[in-house]
């Protein structure tokens, strides 16, 4: 693979919403699109320094989205308020662990995957460009596709305040912790679509300006071995 | 900016939009797909009848989502006293509880961009058969793009279920008719997803184009 099939080496760039490609005045790094009118850039702008913003956020905002009670349950007058955490230890102490693994997933391994993930790449992309860049694609593209599913608890939170709403008997409150949770989830989506993975590719490039794999020679994708280091 | 699909000095017509490589023909056969031979991103869906299955589901996305939000999803009782839930009350009771932000937040992930999803598709896949319609239809297509993630009536699905299940040991929970218009409104929600093919609305658009183009210099040299 040589450093001449980057579209960007060509003066030529696509536009991320209709994917058309498009050959860019000399100098420029921004235009519109003439197809669909959307800005176009040759990679998208501040793409590092908006991710690095947003994912630092996400991660100040998860100490209080998981210390703070997300929902109380007073069921005839009794009822404690419980974290997101203590939420999914109730279920499964209930004996529902099916249920509690999946909230579970969603609520607390997601939103940390998706910061550690974004992290891994901005650095990869900082420091010494991916040794493996389809791993950083594939670590890209699970950290994009799980982030909605985060939303889980809140949806299920907004249902039952409607559904147990009875006075004296029972009642569901939400509490201070979904909103500080609601933002992490808001805060790492947008994360994941300023970050532009093509420059986990500039990085690679980077890092080892001569031709590695060849992939018409082979059907096998991935780089057998590395070439040089660094 | 140079015009057109193709940069005709190097004949690349594409590159991916995840890796910058640059790629020659891009458009996958009929019912197949492309993916991007470095980093596997999918490049080209080109799902057959693409338009005409998107204005279909569509629209009855759009018919759907009348009882889908005014008739109760479920119901909760508790001996004798009960409460219902609609799409909407859950966002209410929030909003009335002071916590606005998280009311929007629902109320924009369950209803408006959902709606808004299936509107913008009925108005791309019906309106890019009039010619006059071709900018409203592209700004149409850009807003379709950012709306599309987060449209999300599936997490709400499983939010569903999980409250179901969660609140079986304080109560009799009902499932109401308004869930299964939601569940058949998630299905068409999914198979836009799969049916929609951005490509072939701009391939149609292309051909028009060409065709008044030829017909214009026709009557010129006529």
């Amino acid at each position: 693979m040589s450093r001449a099939e980057a579209a960007l080496e060509n003066g030529l760039c696509t536009c991320l919403c209709c994917h058309q490609l498009m050959r860019l005045p000399p100098g420029e790094t921004r235009g519109r699109c003439t197809r669909c009118g959307a800005t176009v850039h040759d990679r998208i702008e501040r793409s590092l320094m908006l991710t690095w913003a947003l994912v630092l956020t996400g991660t100040f905002l998860l100490v209080p989205a998981n210390i703070l009670p997300v929902m109380t349950v007073i069921y005839l007058g009794s009822g404690e308020p419980s974290t997101i955490i203590g939420g999914t230890l109730e279920l499964y102490a209930n004996g529902l662990w099916g249920i509690a693994l999946i909230v579970f997933i969603a609520s607390v391994a997601v939103p940390v995957m998706k910061l550690v993930g974004l992290v891994i790449l901005l650095l990869q992309v900082q420091w010494r460009g991916p040794r493996n860049p389809m791993q950083s694609m594939r670590v890209y593209r699970v950290v994009a596709a799980i982030g909605r599913w985060s939303l889980l608890d809140l949806f299920m939170i907004s249902i039952l305040v409607a559904l147990v709403n009875m006075g004296a008997i029972a009642e569901v409150r939400a509490g201070p912790g979904s909103t500080a949770f609601a933002t992490v989830v808001v805060v790492t989506m947008m994360a994941v679509r300023t970050f532009d993975p093509r420059l986990l590719w500039d990085a690679r490039y980077r890092r080892n300006s001569e031709p590695v794999e060849d992939w018409r020679a082979g059907g096998d994708r991935e780089p057998a071995e590395e070439v040089g280091d660094g | 900016m140079q015009q057109g699909a193709t940069d005709s000095a190097s004949g690349w017509q594409r590159a991916c939009h995840e890796c910058d490589l640059l790629l020659g023909n891009c458009t996958a056969p009929p019912g197949g797909k492309l993916v991007c031979p470095r980093c596997a991103a999918l490049i080209n869906r080109n799902p057959a009848r693409s338009i005409h299955y998107t204005a279909a589901l569509s629209i009855s996305g759009l018919l759907l989502f009348i009882p889908a939000a005014t008739l109760p999803l479920l119901n909760f009782s508790i001996i004798i006293v009960g409460s219902e839930n609609t799409l909407f009350n859950g966002v209410f009771s929030l909003f009335k509880a002071g916590y606005i932000w998280l009311a929007s937040l629902v109320l924009f992930c369950s209803v408006v961009a959902p709606f808004t999803r299936f509107l913008l598709l009925a108005f791309i896949s019906l309106g890019c058969l009039w010619g006059a319609l071709d900018r409203p239809v592209s700004r149409a297509v850009r807003w379709y793009q950012h709306i599309r993630e987060w449209a999300m009536l599936d997490v709400y699905m499983l939010g569903v279920l999980v409250a179901l299940i969660k609140m079986q040991s304080l109560g009799k929970m009902v499932v109401e008719s308004g869930l299964y218009c939601f569940v058949g409104l998630m299905v068409l929600s999914n198979l836009t997803l799969l049916s929609f093919d951005q490509q072939s609305v701009w391939r149609r658009m292309a051909r028009r184009r060409a065709a008044a183009a030829a017909s214009q210099a026709g009557e010129v040299t006529s």
